[in-house]
């Protein structure tokens, strides 16, 4: 132990927070494990687009299960409205909804569900789930159009509301929300599914508050939020102080207008951190406009990435990061600016944060991934049964070259724990076949060490007329390599109907026919250091493995093959002296 | 060991559990004795230990080889050569368009917030994928034949590339098997000599990635588990053993080897399967049929929940990736595996993980491991930081000296002072305190385990006996009770060897599976029974290549069921041997009681119902419990040892006693024995079982 901190005064011993805090973390993953299993909708089931978090009587996140890493910074905006709204008027047997994203939420797919907990009368926690829905209502099946320019096409939206009042179901919020949306089924169904999750994480305080005492619970909730805190504090404390500034763009804002500017300039300064994104352009007519709570997550997230330890999932976190946002920005839009694809902004800040750490931490930093999941989703109405139905699938990923190694061809962005449809599944149950889905040959950045390969996929539509959306990027803007190491490749929609191939924009909705088939290529990952220096023959099983083509090879990184695919040692030293001389 | 086998002429039955570190030999004859027999394993020939403890055996038990009638093994071969990537050079051929399918897997990262993890290589590397222009469609129509002239040119490159194993999965061939039969047909003919695994008759359910990796590593492990299989055969024939040799399939039922060679990756998961048997049915004979078994060895601990004495089965698994990566919901990483297995809980936490303080002085345990080698710091070969065991060793809960047969001495002081340097001057507390600190972190560690098998599947483990083996199992297991609210912990007879005993309680048994669509009513029983009879047939073909009668078979149909529309399935065994009808309405009230139980709420009136597969498992009879009757504990132990239960409570004078003849003892009480140390903390009490099995109880306090 090199730097124990004299600030951090546990009031309870380090094994008691030990032990309680693993229960706490087994509870949120108890809730997350039975959100999954029960949620009807494959954005939950296969995307993983949920999180559930634990947090104590002040509403301060105590625990959070392993569930996608930008819902992070979530939780604390949103109970804070939360408060402003009820004051004293939270009581037991009361449950909270809200997905308003001007009222602390984050976009209208994301409904909150908040229980408070209470030992007697006293409120000592709270269980919160949160999950994406497939659909609720507005102007496109699934809601989310890159093209929406108002929230009010977003969908329905939802202001804190108490959905059970003192244990009470209202009803009438259940049948306005069924009344709204296209695939009322689901979206009750994972609505319950989120209400059975904070029920068990009620009932997992309920069983750590017998077994050691409602007063020792409240001090470890307490002191697991300083323990987190001192772990962050310590870390960034033996970072450089310094500034860094790096900026970068979306191809389209969300209309197929003009590309849209993010900057952030990080300062270390001791054992803080601030990130301002002053510079960043304003809101955009497209409906990818973030919020803060957004900005504070991508800021966590980071953070927590290129730390070497393992930081516990507890408002400790945040607090000794400072975030600044213009409002009116893209990161932080007025009334009634739309924000349904706000993810695809969420990336790129990601991008953007690492890009700025990586003039702080280099060693620990890696080029830019794939730029986000692309969102490829077909709705229209099936032919037999006239059920409308919508199919919503996520595109992901594919890494950036580390500093020390190669990137991870084909894996989801460290952003998200999204999952792909099984092939298989997707045939059974929509009028689509998939044509083809894999790696993509010369995509991958080229660098010391090599760019991730974008992946790709292709769908047909088998029945009647649907509407497609799409949300994707960096066609423009490609994915940045690092230390002069080369960027991934741009993203492609290529829609192909009976008269012949046409380019859709990167952010699109157009309507789609039986027979068309839409493929799309996302961005391959950035590469890390000179090209020319990568060892001769991780290019050769790069060759071998066609991941790159002989004339890439030659082209990209100096090396020469012979015929039977093995280095030719003398002409790549020559090449390669003549490329660099 | 135990008790000599003195009668020469006495039918033998012979398990071997063959894990990383050890050995565990197991001799039963006809009249229920038993004596075991451990031994360091030989990796990577693991056969030569078997062999090594078998001729130890027959000199000094008299035992006469050719008396020997089975010999049961569970073996962790498989699974090892597809962690250390040591299979066979492998080939897959897949539909065109989906070679990367392998290497896409779910495109899940398993590990949050690590920018440096690397994703496991693909079993079948990128240029050994082979794509072939053919395509079936959803619904079985045929929308592209095969060329045959790219089956001619692939055939080419396999022998090019010397290929030593094939694996075969097209889209769609679950239900629409036509393709891959040709190609295998084809192979079979143009490159006779290689094996050839085909999707279809590995695993016939849908997800092309998990069939894909189901196949690839039933392909990737066939030679491997094949030629050990063989030398081990030729190994006892030579010894004159000539009975014959049956594997622990995943799945907790035993088969032949010749099964296990064609299709290894039902038997991956061989070694724990046992255990969870055992467990079962050493339960089952006390009259305990709601158990939560914890086996706790030098790294690991693996829990798994019995319910009305029913083994839990688990839909997949993974190969191939680190333990402590990962979770239910993202995976670990390796390869997916839809074999049917018992479902087991792993975390990262035995005797040999290592206590360490982080930054701010946060105490934690694991996941490293000291391992076998160099081991705890007590054991002085080398190992310096502090484990569980030495932890446990401080506390006074494990004898100072040596330990089993005597290889390893154990040194107290050595384990006071470690604990004392690394832990407790740091954080300025006392070494004992910091002693038990480490103990209890760990049990929180195990409790993650036990929780995700019982309360997050809607279990109260309150209502749950643990049954604890394995070296440490049996020191943790009153702790963790007292952790869950469970008041009954069962330590079973031989803890360190328990799954070697395991195997032989086995039956024989094979399962098979067909995906499906069909709504859960009347209409459903034409294609279910359909179903049922085309997995029926072959299944008695392969029970009659084990000589087993038909009517000794039990035939069980399950099914995975999901309302309609939700995206995971539950899986529902009926005891029920009669009209299929009759069948499927029994299952459906037990899907939507399960659906309630474990979510919740049931679906409203007249939501449907779906079977989305259904599954066929015949077993025989094993031989149950009477392979565990009769123990005797070798010497009468007596003494004490000073103990630290609670810190603040001081140091304690606890008897060390031996497990025969307790009744209601109260605790504290120490058990040494052979193989393990069972902790009976105070507020406790033990009594011993006709069996052999100690039941500890913590009686209610009025």
């Amino acid at each position: 132990m090199t730097n124990t901190r004299t600030d951090f005064h546990p009031s309870i011993d380090p094994i008691t927070r030990e032990i309680i805090g693993a229960a706490l973390a087994s509870a949120a993953e108890e809730m997350a494990v039975g959100l999954h299993r029960t949620a009807r909708s494959t954005i939950v089931r296969d995307a993983l687009d949920f999180s559930t978090s634990l947090c104590n009587g002040n509403g301060e996140q105590i625990a959070q299960g392993t569930t996608i890493p930008l819902h992070l910074g979530a939780v604390p905006y949103a109970l804070e409205t939360m408060f402003t709204k009820y004051g004293d008027d939270i009581c037991p047997g009361d449950v909270f909804i809200l997905n308003d994203p001007f009222q602390g939420g984050m976009h209208i797919p994301d409904i909150f569900v908040v229980k408070p907990i209470f030992d007697g009368d006293q409120r000592v926690a709270f269980a919160v789930a949160t999950a994406h829905h497939l659909d609720l209502g507005g102007r496109v099946p699934g809601s989310s159009a890159c093209d929406n320019t108002e929230i009010f096409q977003d969908g329905l939206r939802i202001p804190w509301l108490k959905l059970y009042d003192k244990g009470k179901l209202r009803q009438p919020i259940l049948d306005i929300i069924r009344a709204n949306v296209r695939v009322p089924d689901m979206t009750i169904g994972d609505l319950r599914a989120q209400l059975a999750a904070c029920h068990t994480g009620e009932q997992a305080i309920f069983r750590i508050i017998e077994r050691y005492g409602t007063e020792t619970f409240i001090n470890c909730a307490r002191d697991l939020i300083d323990y987190t805190e001192a772990l962050m504090r310590a870390e960034i404390a033996e970072w450089p102080d310094g500034e860094s500034t790096f900026v970068d763009y979306m191809d389209s804002d969300g209309c197929d207008g003009p590309p849209v500017r993010i900057q952030c300039k990080i300062s270390v300064e001791g054992d803080s951190l601030t990130a301002d994104f002053e510079g960043t352009d304003p809101q955009v007519p497209g409906a990818i406009n973030s919020t803060i709570s957004y900005t504070a997550s991508a800021v966590a997230l980071c953070t927590r990435a290129v730390m070497k330890m393992d930081i516990p999932n507890t408002a400790g976190m945040f607090r000794p990061l400072k975030v600044i946002v213009p409002h009116g920005s893209v990161l932080d839009p007025k009334m009634p600016g739309a924000s349904s694809m706000r993810g695809v902004t969420g990336f790129r800040k990601v991008d953007v944060i690492m890009g700025a750490l990586a003039g702080i931490v280099p060693e620990r930093v890696l080029a830019a991934c794939e730029g986000g999941n692309s969102l490829v989703i077909i709705g229209g109405m099936r032919k037999g049964s006239h059920q409308p139905y919508v199919y919503y699938e996520l595109v992901s990923g594919t890494w950036g070259a580390r500093p020390d190694r190669d990137a991870n061809d084909g894996l989801c962005n460290p952003g998200n724990v999204a999952g792909n449809i099984p092939i298989e599944e997707a045939e059974c149950n929509y009028p689509i076949r998939i044509e083809r889905y894999g790696l993509r040959k010369d995509t991958g950045g080229a660098g010391r060490y090599r760019g991730g390969m974008a992946v790709d996929r292709e769908w047909t539509l088998l029945e009647g007329d649907a509407q497609l959306t799409i949300r994707s990027d960096r066609r423009d803007h490609l994915p940045y390599g690092l230390a002069g190491g080369k960027p991934g490749s741009g993203s492609m929609n290529i829609l192909r109907r009976a008269d012949g191939e046409v380019e859709l924009p990167v952010m699109v909705s157009t309507p789609m026919a039986a027979g068309e088939t839409i493929y799309h290529q996302q961005p391959g990952g950035g590469g890390f250091g000179d090209p020319l220096t990568r060892a001769p023959n991780a290019v050769a099983i790069d060759v071998r493995a066609d991941r790159v083509s002989v004339q890439a090879a030659r082209d990209e990184y100096g090396v020469l093959l012979d015929e039977d695919g093995q280095v030719d040692i003398k002409g790549t030293e020559a090449l390669r002296n003549e490329r660099s001389g | 060991m135990e008790r000599s086998l003195n009668n020469p002429t006495s039918e033998i039955r012979i398990a071997a559990d063959v894990g990383g570190t050890f050995t565990d030999l197991v001799f039963l004859d006809e009249n229920g004795r038993l004596t075991t027999r451990k031994v360091p394993s030989t990796p990577p020939d693991f056969d030569r230990a078997i062999a090594e403890a078998l001729d130890a055996s027959f000199q000094t038990e008299g035992i006469e080889p050719t008396s020997v009638s089975t010999v049961c093994h569970g073996t962790t071969v498989a699974t090892n050569a597809v962690l250390e990537r040591r299979g066979a050079r492998t080939a897959l051929i897949t539909t065109r368009g989906f070679r990367d399918v392998l290497e896409l897997r779910r495109i899940r990262a398993p590990q949050l917030y690590d920018l440096f993890f690397d994703k496991s290589a693909p079993i079948i590397p990128r240029n050994l994928r082979f794509e072939i222009s053919e395509r079936m469609g959803a619904d079985g129509e045929e929308l592209k034949p095969i060329d045959e002239s790219e089956l001619d040119q692939i055939a080419q490159t396999l022998d090019k590339e010397g290929i030593e194993s094939v694996a075969v999965c097209l889209i769609h061939a679950y239900a629409f098997p036509d393709h891959e039969k040709q190609i295998g047909d084809f192979l079979h003919e143009h490159c006779p000599g290689i094996p050839v695994s085909l999707s279809h008759v590995v695993l016939r359910q849908r997800r092309e990635y998990e069939r894909t990796a189901t196949t690839a590593v039933n392909a990737y492990v066939r030679p491997v588990m094949r030629g050990y299989l063989d030398r081990l055969r030729t190994s006892l024939t030579t010894r004159r053993v000539h009975a014959p040799l049956s594997i622990m399939q995943s799945a907790g039922g035993l088969t032949t080897a010749d099964d296990a060679a064609a299709r290894p990756v039902f038997a991956l998961e061989s070694g724990p399967a046992a255990g969870v048997l055992a467990a079962a049915t050493i339960g089952s004979a006390s009259e305990l049929v709601n158990l939560l078994s914890l086996d706790m060895g030098g790294t690991t601990a693996k829990a798994a929940l019995i319910e009305g004495g029913k083994i839990p089965y688990s839909a997949e698994y993974e190969v191939g990736a680190t333990l402590s990566a990962g979770n239910r919901l993202t995976g670990g990483g390796g390869e997916v595996v839809l074999a049917p297995s018992i479902d087991i809980a792993e975390v990262g936490a035995g005797g040999g993980s290592i206590a360490w303080l982080d930054i701010v002085g946060g105490l934690r345990v694991g996941p490293q491991s000291a391992g076998a080698l160099p081991g705890p710091a007590c054991y002085g070969r080398g190992g310096s930081e502090p484990t569980v065991t030495d932890a446990n060793v401080a506390l006074g809960y494990v004898k100072s000296g040596p330990l089993g047969g005597g290889d390893i001495v154990i040194d107290a002081d050595t384990a006071y002072s470690s604990i004392k340097e690394n832990i407790a001057e740091p954080l300025n507390i006392e070494p004992v305190a910091a002693a038990h600190g480490i103990h209890h972190i760990a049990n929180a560690q195990m409790l993650r385990a036990l929780r995700e098998v019982s309360v997050h599947r809607g279990r109260d483990p309150r209502d749950f006996t643990i049954v604890a083996f394995g070296g440490s199992g049996p020191i943790h297991a009153a702790h963790l009770a007292d952790e869950l609210g469970s008041n009954q912990v069962l330590i079973p007879p031989r803890p360190g060897v328990f799954s070697a005993v395991g195997l032989l309680a086995s039956g024989i048994e094979h399962h098979d599976v067909r995906s499906c669509q069909i709504v859960a009513n009347s209409e459903a029983i034409e294609p279910l029974q359909m179903l049922l009879d085309e997995m029926t047939s072959p299944m008695l073909n392969q029970f009659a290549t084990e000589s087993i009668e038909p009517n000794t078979i039990s035939f069980q149909p399950v099914f995975d069921m999901r309302y309609t529309g939700e995206p995971s399935d539950i899986r529902i065994e009926v005891d029920h041997q009669g009209k299929l009808a009759k069948t499927v309405d029994l299952a459906r009230a037990m899907f939507e009681e399960e659906h309630h139980r474990l979510y919740g709420y049931a679906g409203e009136s007249g939501s449907e119902v779906e079977i989305v597969a259904i599954r066929l498992i015949g077993r025989t009879e094993g031989g149950g419990v009477n392979c565990f009757s009769e123990y005797q504990a070798k010497d009468t132990l007596s003494g004490s040892r000073t103990v630290t239960f609670e810190p603040t409570d001081g140091a304690i004078e606890v008897p060390v006693v031996s497990r025969t003849g307790l009744h209601e003892t109260p605790g504290p009480l120490l058990i040494d024995e052979y193989d393990a140390t069972i902790v009976v903390p105070p507020d406790w009490v033990a009594t011993t079982d006709p069996l052999g099995s100690l039941i500890l109880n913590k009686p209610m306090i009025p």
